[in-house]
């Protein structure tokens, strides 16, 4: 089973490679559905100042479920909320593209060699942040409660969600266990 | 002999200036020690007040994890969406 350690005063983790498969396509989708790097693909501003500026006159609500958890309103509010939005979800939205694309890169030197081994000195904070916003994705998707480990043990093998949970599942032991050096 | 402000100089609600406050929701996603590690990180608490802060969360569905002006609220509610926490801000409703 794979794991994360501390060496020295960095951390290191160590991949099959199946699990850098995983991983990597997880990270691909993700950043597919936070739309790569362009932050404003999803508004249209005919406001000349807003242009001047790159500032988008209006960012609208995502109807993605997994895009508004990982991009939430700030306000109950609706205006306010949306308000907040306009200032600053490209900021969000490219924080989370940035912690993606360090961990997809330290994920590529694995994939392309075609063999598993040790990513050395990666960056806990960003695989930390990188992991949580992939559970995230993943539990929106799969409707993760309370019960839902309950639900997966009793899932036949057969069951084509079955491997979505364990890799949910898996994702969040790895999480731990980076936490229980951090911590 | 010291004047006094007229009645309408004098806005109650305005010179008490309710702060305002950020809010930490609980989800079924964000693993205890991982809410518990980003608020030690964000907000500098000890692990102690971090952790009661986290049970708060999952005990009672929200917590208040930080007051102050609503720049500040937002400034936090930003780090907390980029931390993946589930985070609101708006006006303390106590008086």
């Amino acid at each position: 089973m794979s794991s994360f350690e501390k060496v020295g005063d960095g951390f290191s983790l160590d991949l099959t490679l199946d699990e850098a498969n995983i991983l990597i396509n997880l990270v691909e989708q993700l950043l597919e559905l936070l739309g790569e790097g362009d932050f404003f693909h999803h508004y249209d501003s005919s406001d000349p100042l807003a242009q001047l500026l790159a500032m988008p006159s209006e960012i609208v609500t995502p109807d993605d479920p997994v895009l508004l958890r990982l991009l939430p309103n700030a306000y109950a509010d609706p205006e306010a909320a949306s308000d907040f939005r306009r200032y600053t979800e490209p900021q969000l939205r490219g924080a989370k593209q940035k912690n993606l694309r360090l961990v997809r890169e330290e994920l590529t030197i694995l994939v392309d060699e075609n063999h598993g081994g040790v990513i050395e000195e990666l960056n806990a904070d960003v695989w930390l942040k990188a992991l949580n916003d992939l559970r995230i994705a993943l539990s929106v998707r799969l409707e993760i409660d309370e019960t839902s480990f309950d639900k997966f043990e009793m899932l036949p093998d057969e069951d084509p969600q079955k491997p979505v949970y364990a890799v949910y599942f898996w994702l969040g032991w790895l999480q731990e266990n980076l936490l229980g050096l951090l911590l | 002999m010291a004047k006094t402000l007229t009645k309408d100089q004098v806005n109650i609600s305005e010179l008490i200036d309710r702060p305002w406050i950020t809010i930490v929701w609980d989800d079924p996603v964000n693993l205890m020690t991982y809410v518990t590690h980003v608020f030690i990180k964000l907000f500098g608490f000890s692990k102690e007040r971090a952790h009661e802060l986290m049970m708060q969360v999952h005990d009672e569905g929200r917590a208040v994890v930080s007051t102050g002006t609503r720049e500040e609220m937002e400034r936090d509610v930003q780090r907390l969406h980029e931390h993946g926490l589930w985070a609101t801000l708006q006006r303390d409703d106590k008086i």
